[in-house]
């Protein structure tokens, strides 16, 4: 039988927990064992960090008035625009409409509330946010 | 259901859940079995649909078909309910866990707060069982976590009805008549040969052929101002099959577990054995393609797509020469 090699390394992003897979043992019978990954580590920690510089590429923007702050709370809630459209149930091309600061002024207080709760966050935050 | 539950960790979410669930309902049923007898070994790569950006890569099938599959092949009557308001959802749940049964559910990662933060992303279809409730917190059993965890009823209500991709819409299960005297000979059998089918489907984006266009897709890669796509691209992929997936090729390793608990049931042993093999061959593989992927993505200089490509169609060989053992079983 084929060895199967398991990676004993350490993975910081699960936070002590270690996960578990399947290996052979000598006699070629298959048998669960706790494995630790560092390249799973690192895709994690790749795709954790995109989304903190969405986040401050959207800062950015904010500052020069071209996205709203709805486009920073979707990337800090690690979302992308479908997700985001649907939470909020509306069609993707008001959400994108949203997402330009132009359009957020004008946005009513229902609106921004429905985006409030898909962000877990206060009326006041969202309208009074400072990049 | 007795009183004494004991919590397992597993490879994988859903066969775990599976597993658990049926074992304490008296149909005593492995990881690798609840997997293998589903056909859920797969692979699919979707560039149209995108997440996140990127495109739909998966090492499995679609999520809940295992859910789907086993009250099919086995004959079980499941309870299946999804929910429209959260408050009659919740009632119902702390109803199952006063009566002691066990239920599972289906969730949202990114709004459990016992997963640690950066593994807290926007996948609707994870796994879990509730096992009880004190005050307003959840016991639960998830077949990730080394031990039992607890969950506050107000997130756990968040993680069941989230939106988007895969939503769960308070998807609530369990099985509520199991047949007795379950010929898994037959359907073991009938299990291998419809999934050996389905990943030499002759459609480019799945399966073996699946595989190999998305090595296609690889080889073709640059570097010269799209490093950053690139990175994540790759890392992307690793992810699919890491964190979403299990351990390297653990998909591969999980249905090897399964051909070789299969061969107690009257089938071809030595084409089990064979094809088997051939399953660890191509999860190590796909292992050396993760971490070929991840160096890439390290260092500039030394992203050699070439090599990449040539790892994935490697496994994608050791699965095609499995696959067609199998389909002769």
């Amino acid at each position: 039988m084929e060895k199967i090699e398991i990676p004993q390394e350490e993975n910081k992003i699960l936070e002590g927990q270690r996960k578990v897979m399947y290996v052979t043992d000598e006699s070629g019978h298959f048998e669960r064992q706790k494995y630790g990954s560092s390249a799973e580590e690192f895709a994690t920690q790749v795709a954790v960090e995109e989304f903190e510089q969405l986040c401050k590429e959207s800062l950015e923007r904010i500052k020069n008035n071209e996205s709203s702050p709805i486009e920073f709370f979707m990337y800090k809630n690690r979302m992308d625009l479908p997700t985001l459209c649907s939470v909020v149930g509306m069609f993707a091309f008001r959400v994108k409409r949203h997402l330009k600061m132009k359009h957020f002024k004008k946005l009513n207080d229902k609106i921004l509330q429905r985006y409030c709760e898909a962000f877990d966050i206060r009326l006041q935050e969202l309208k009074e946010f400072k990049a | 259901m007795s009183r004494t539950f004991e919590h397992s960790q597993f490879a994988h979410c859903e066969s775990g859940v599976i597993s658990t669930l049926l074992t304490s309902y008296g149909l005593k049923i492995s990881e690798p079995m609840a997997f293998g007898i589903t056909s859920s070994l797969s692979f699919v790569y979707l560039p149209v649909v995108k997440i996140s950006n990127m495109p739909l890569i998966a090492y499995r099938n679609l999520p809940k078909n295992i859910i789907r599959n086993i009250s099919k092949v086995l004959g079980i009557t499941m309870v299946k309910k999804h929910y429209k308001n959260p408050l009659e959802a919740n009632a119902d749940l702390t109803k199952f866990v006063e009566e002691n049964q066990l239920v599972g559910l289906q969730t949202s990662v990114f709004y459990l707060p016992y997963f640690p933060k950066d593994m807290r992303f926007h996948f609707n279809a994870h796994n879990l069982l509730v096992v009880g409730k004190e005050g307003s917190d959840y016991t639960i059993s998830d077949p990730v976590f080394e031990d039992l965890v607890t969950c506050d009823e107000k997130e756990l209500t968040k993680a069941r009805f989230a939106r988007g991709i895969f939503a769960p819409k308070g998807f609530l299960y369990y099985p509520q008549h199991i047949p007795e005297n379950i010929d898994l000979g037959k359907v073991i059998k009938k299990a291998i040969i419809k999934n050996a089918k389905t990943l030499l489907t002759p459609f480019p984006y799945a399966g073996v052929k699946g595989m190999r266009t998305l090595a296609k897709k690889i080889a073709k890669l640059k570097l010269d101002n799209n490093e950053r796509y690139v990175k994540n691209f790759l890392t992307h992929i690793v992810r699919m099959q890491e964190e979403i997936g299990t351990g390297g090729g653990g998909f591969r390793f999980l249905y090897a577990a399964f051909l070789q608990e299969a061969k107690g049931y009257g089938l071809d042993e030595s084409k089990l054995q064979e094809a088997s093999e051939l399953f660890v061959k191509s999860g190590n593989a796909l292992r050396e393609f993760a971490l070929l992927c991840v160096e890439s993505s390290k260092k500039t200089q030394k992203f050699s797509p070439q090599a990449i490509s040539e790892k994935l169609i490697e496994a994608s060989m050791f699965e095609e020469k499995a696959c067609k053992i199998l389909k002769t079983l």
